[in-house]
């Protein structure tokens, strides 16, 4: 008698500790709702950042036009995505020296998924490789072609409808991009807007 | 009068001497900060874009059955040319003449770990003997520029962007010990070893196996005048070397032989060459600037 009852308590546990696997997974992965319903088939994001800049270590790269270009989806419930167009313009730095000839998104388009940390939905995009070419006489990077590459996480905000990425999204979702070798740094606000089938209506990931 | 003569002939030689003192001073570069690292690069030379200072602090060079560590730093300093459509820049020789360091490595096992007292012949062993008695055993692996510094090629885009060759570098090794003489060497300016170092993988034949590089970490200094690369790697697994040749002095025709037998195979796919350290990368206008701020 004392066998069920220990077989039943053990059956218990195991089960609850299932449940909670199934909760954190179904946790770490939300989906792109629009007006608190979740989006069927895909829509197109698109729009500008509101901020952007790149630092390696010595160099940060600013932007006056980050404009993308999102296409978004929901599978098994799981919001996806694949970033389709990054075009970038009036890209300077923040010495006299070296000065952006060329700059431009590439192996496109990139993979992006939903998940949560910490009850924080995050945006992670995969596969990321921007080129920068330096120009600059006196720049020592003239000439030099640096690609940026890696992976990034930026975090939602449901009340502003915009997604941040800086040094604390990349570290909590374990992102990073790399330039020469190097870990950077790249900080950017972004606002999510439907400019599909889903206009003006309220987005939010959850 | 004679007097006289001799006041002003001293005083227009004082001229002389100042103004040739004044000359010297505008000659000198002097350089502040970072920039000093660039002292030995032509960048008053027009063609001249970018000043280059590489060390290499560790590593390994492989040589068929022999490994020799890289203990004492090795240096690669000069100027590099405007890159071409395969983004290489055509290299310029230091202002010193000394666009790679001559550091002498030691070789493990030294004499005896190059020429067996065992398997050799009755006169090489005698000597062998005399050098193992007075201590004149040890060997020096020197690594030289076995072409003129414009044959060696530099892509700093390959470099920072760790794929495809980034350091074209052709080179000799230089054995040194009393025994084999003043002339033993693995490559020469005729037929060098030619090096095509990589931030990224390489591709050998077998049986060496792929090995991977790094650009390191990468930092603007001199508000972005400067680029510096720690712990850069550059590494090549997959060139092959020429037989050895003129070792031995006079007994040459005996101990070249034996030494092509103790390295072993050294076609492609049998040797590498691993050299970690930092790549410091400046704007030849940047650093002419900086001398003429500071003469």
């Amino acid at each position: 008698m004392r066998t069920k009852a220990t077989a039943i308590g053990t059956a218990l546990v195991a089960l609850v500790a299932l449940c909670a696997v199934f909760a954190t997974s179904a946790s770490a992965a939300p989906a792109w709702k629009f007006e608190t319903k979740s989006l069927e088939g895909s829509e197109v994001i698109l729009g500008g950042a509101l901020e952007s800049s790149l630092t390696i270590p010595g160099l940060t790269t600013k932007c006056e036009n980050f404009l993308y270009k999102l296409t978004i989806k929901n599978e098994a419930g799981t919001g996806k995505g694949e970033v389709t167009e990054l075009p970038l313009y009036n890209c300077t730095t923040d010495t006299a020296a070296c000065s952006v000839s060329k700059i431009g998104a590439e192996k496109l388009p990139w993979p992006s998924h939903l998940t949560t940390v910490s009850t924080t939905p995050y945006i992670i995009i995969e596969g990321v490789r921007v080129s920068i070419l330096y120009g600059g006489e006196e720049c020592a990077l003239n000439e030099t072609l640096v690609p940026v590459t890696g992976s990034a996480g930026g975090s939602i905000n449901n009340t502003t409808e915009t997604a941040t990425f800086n040094a604390s999204t990349l570290s909590a979702t374990g992102t990073s991009l790399k330039a020469l070798s190097t870990k950077i740094e790249w900080n950017g606000v972004f606002p999510t807007e439907a400019f599909q089938w889903h206009r003006e209506q309220a987005i939010s990931v959850s | 009068m004679q007097k006289y003569r001799a006041r002003v002939l001293s005083t227009a030689l004082l001229a002389v001497a100042l103004a040739a003192l004044g000359l010297a001073g505008t000659a000198q570069a002097k350089l502040t900060g970072e920039y000093t690292k660039f002292a030995q690069c032509p960048y008053k030379t027009a063609e001249v874009k970018k000043c280059v200072y590489a060390v290499t602090e560790s590593g390994e060079v492989v040589l068929g059955s022999k490994k020799v560590p890289i203990e004492k730093p090795v240096t690669l300093q000069g100027g590099a040319g405007a890159i071409n459509e395969e983004e290489f820049g055509k290299f310029y020789a230091a202002t010193n003449g000394i666009t790679l360091s001559k550091a002498p490595q030691n070789v493990p096992g030294g004499l005896l770990g190059i020429v067996p007292d065992a398997s050799s012949p009755a006169l090489v062993k005698a000597l062998i003997k005399f050098f193992l008695e007075n201590s004149l055993t040890g060997v020096n692996s020197t690594l030289e520029l076995a072409t003129p510094a414009s044959n060696i090629m530099i892509s700093e885009s390959h470099l920072a962007g760790e794929e495809g060759i980034a350091l074209k570098l052709p080179v000799k090794v230089h054995l040194e010990n009393p025994f084999l003489g003043k002339n033993c060497f693995v490559g020469s300016s005729t037929s060098p070893i030619n090096w095509n170092l990589t931030t990224g993988t390489t591709s050998p034949p077998a049986p060496n196996t792929p090995i991977t590089g790094a650009g390191g970490e990468g930092e603007l200094l001199e508000a972005g005048h400067i680029i510096r690369l720690k712990n850069n790697k550059l590494v090549d697994n997959a060139w092959s070397a020429p037989s050895p040749a003129g070792c031995g002095g006079i007994l040459s025709f005996l101990v070249t032989p034996i030494i092509k037998a103790q390295l072993g195979t050294t076609t492609a796919g049998h040797n590498a060459a691993i050299l970690k350290g930092t790549v410091m990368s400046a704007a030849a206008v940047a650093v002419k600037k900086n001398d003429e701020e500071h003469p």
